[in-house]
């Protein structure tokens, strides 16, 4: 199996290594969370959007709309429309640890199915743009958006950790 | 997934048993591996790749230090090479928000950085495979040809995500052959059940009423709520630990496996360096094998061993966790033993059992405290609380907690000692008769399984302790 000085086990390890470092940049890069200040990434974020159709909402909204009290969480930005027929809206949690990911992760879903089966039938552009919605869990921060612009919000969230 | 889920339980088990038992010898490591890896995914989707990577890296250091073992100095470098990049790697993940963290506490600097979960498992792994790599270099363990086999002793589901520390020379024999029977299976299914009655039945009690007296500042805490805190959280550390310890056994006995018990009735212990050698003992060993005698262990000056055991307690209070109040805690028990070695262990051993006994928990409580508080500050506040000096000596909390569930309290001191394992098998062993008394065992058994299934599906409070080790 020798060829020289290098063997197949010592070429190996090397790339091997090279791989790992290249798999946990990508990680960093597409998967990593951020020690930033909510304030911060929630100023990047809401100056992204077009507040054309969307209203800064207060805690009893989230609550009524997603059954989670803001009180728990470290951080909370909800935009959503005024108008009962539009699904738009935006939101920004940051959980105070990793075990609260998933009750709010769960929360949005069966919220977002609520809102289609709501406007199933008569607002087909509403369905859409909730079959459409970006989501990403990123460390502690969880980004919702269901909104025509979402993939710009989404990147401006990406940016903004 | 956790072994003490209904997931585990009545799917992911059964299934994986079913088709293992089923296959011919060869193709069993194959199933145990694929299990394994799906087990791992169903969590950690995207670390299931740094585990893969993980096992690749090895795989190809062990063989290249074997090839270079004629070359002392090469075999050397390659190891160093292996391990310093197995600490790399874990030390990124567990230390380096800690490092920036502390940075930014210390110096007018605010550098935010990108924050990554600490996949699951990724301490215990990464010291299987540097016993592994140490092991070859010692000429103790040949490296492994087959890479599943190799893939299996890093990944395989019983032991991955809390131990116990495999070490490689302890398994590379079974990896080839072991024996599979009906009787290991009964005897994998005990000590499963037992340490899921442990888990669910005591540790999730007990940690559900430290959660409570967690929630209150430890300021205001009452001598006797601190200590039944402090208590509450002692049980539930131990049950949760050496009970997910006792599944992986069992499930290791099931599939053929034989794992060195990890844990040894350590509350019993009447010293603190006894106290360590029933506590996770694979870590133990994985840090005498490989830390301190590497180190010149105790075969050299009292200043050098002072210092081999200062090294080797500040890395097992670093290995749990990236903050000061493990460290502290490492530190603490260093501290301890090295006085116990030098100080005040002969005195000790002259002194009454009990009182050995009293003063090994009230040092354990006390270690504990620095363990679970979340800052170093919250760790005095709690201990000043109690000696008495938060709220008081007695408070309506801890009168309520301590009436409310002296039950809980019953069954974890006796559950601490063999004690609690005898009166579980009392009825079957006063039986003569051989089938009536393991018709006796299994009706004793599948009892405790059936209560503990009803306390994981009534109660929602079932963290895993060492998950974030």
């Amino acid at each position: 199996m020798r060829t020289g000085r290098f063997t197949i086990a010592r070429v190996m390890k090397y790339i091997v290594l090279l791989l790992t470092i290249a798999f946990v940049a990508a990680l960093m890069m597409y998967t990593s969370g951020s020690s930033r200040p909510f304030e911060e990434v929630e100023k990047a974020v809401s100056s992204s959007l077009d507040k054309s159709n969307l209203t800064l909402q207060d805690g009893s909204a989230f609550k009524r709309e997603f059954g989670l009290s803001e009180a728990d969480y470290a951080g909370v930005m909800y935009y959503a429309s005024e108008f009962n027929i539009s699904a738009e809206e935006v939101l920004v949690v940051l959980v105070k640890d990793e075990s609260q990911i998933q009750e709010v992760t769960e929360a949005i879903e069966k919220q977002a199915e609520a809102r289609k089966n709501d406007f199933d039938g008569y607002a087909p552009e509403e369905v859409k743009l909730l079959e459409d919605a970006k989501q990403s869990v990123r460390g502690r921060y969880i980004f919702f958006a269901a909104a025509p612009k979402a993939e710009e919000y989404l990147e401006a969230f990406s940016n903004s950790l | 997934m956790l072994f003490s889920s209904i997931t585990f339980l009545f799917l992911f088990l059964p299934v994986v048993m079913a088709v293992y038992y089923m296959v011919p010898g060869r193709a069993k490591n194959i199933v145990l591996l694929i299990a394994s890896l799906f087990f791992y995914a169903w969590g950690e989707p995207v670390y299931v790749v740094l585990m893969i990577l993980s096992i690749l890296f090895n795989y190809f250091c062990g063989r290249d230090i074997q090839e270079n073992a004629e070359d002392s100095r090469k075999a050397k470098l390659s190891l160093v090479f292996a391990v310093t990049v197995n600490v790399l790697i874990l030390g990124f993940f567990k230390y380096y928000g800690f490092i920036l963290d502390t940075v930014n506490s210390i110096l007018p600097t605010d550098i935010p950085y990108r924050e990554l979960p600490l996949p699951v498992g990724i301490s215990f792994y990464t010291f299987q495979a540097i016993s592994y790599l140490v092991d070859i270099y010692r000429k103790k363990a040949q490296p492994q040809k087959n890479i599943l086999y190799f893939a299996l002793y890093i990944s395989m589901f019983p032991q991955l995500i809390a131990g116990p520390i495999v070490r490689y020379e302890d398994i590379e024999a079974q990896l080839k052959n072991r024996k599979i029977s009906i009787r290991r299976l009964g005897q994998g299914a005990v000590f499963f059940i037992i340490g899921l009655a442990k888990k669910v039945i005591i540790a999730n009690t007990a940690g559900s009423v430290f959660d409570q007296i967690a929630g209150v500042p430890a300021s205001s805490l009452s001598m006797l709520t601190a200590w039944l805190g402090a208590f509450s959280y002692a049980f539930q550390i131990y049950f949760d630990f050496s009970g997910y310890s006792d599944m992986a056994l069992g499930l290791g006995k099931m599939f053929g496996f034989e794992f060195k018990k990890n844990f040894d009735y350590p509350y019993i212990s009447e010293s603190i360096t006894e106290f360590w050698r029933r506590w996770h003992i694979s870590l133990s060993t994985w840090f005498r094998e490989y830390v301190y005698i590497p180190l010149g262990g105790n075969r050299c000056s009292v200043s050098r061993n002072i210092f081999n055991l200062m090294v080797v307690w500040t890395l097992t209070g670093m290995w749990h966790g990236a903050a000061w109040n493990f460290i502290a805690w490492g530190v603490y028990y260093g501290v301890i033993l090295v006085m116990e070695k030098y100080m005040w262990g002969a005195s000790l051993d002259r002194l009454p059992g009990a009182v050995r006994h009293i003063y090994t928990i009230i040092l354990v409580l006390i270690g504990w405290v620095f363990f679970f508080s979340p800052s170093l500050g919250y760790a005095l506040r709690y201990l000043v609380s109690m000696v008495g000096g938060g709220a008081g000596i007695i408070d309506s909390k801890g009168t309520f907690l301590l009436f409310t569930h002296w039950l809980l309290y019953l069954l974890a001191v006796l559950g601490s000692s063999a004690l609690g394992l005898r009166l579980v098998n009392a009825v079957p062993r006063m039986i003569r008769n051989e089938k009536a008394k393991a018709a006796a065992a299994v009706i004793i058994y599948m009892g405790i399984f059936v209560i503990s299934v009803a306390f994981l599906v009534t109660d929602t409070f079932n963290p895993f302790l060492y998950f974030r080790f």
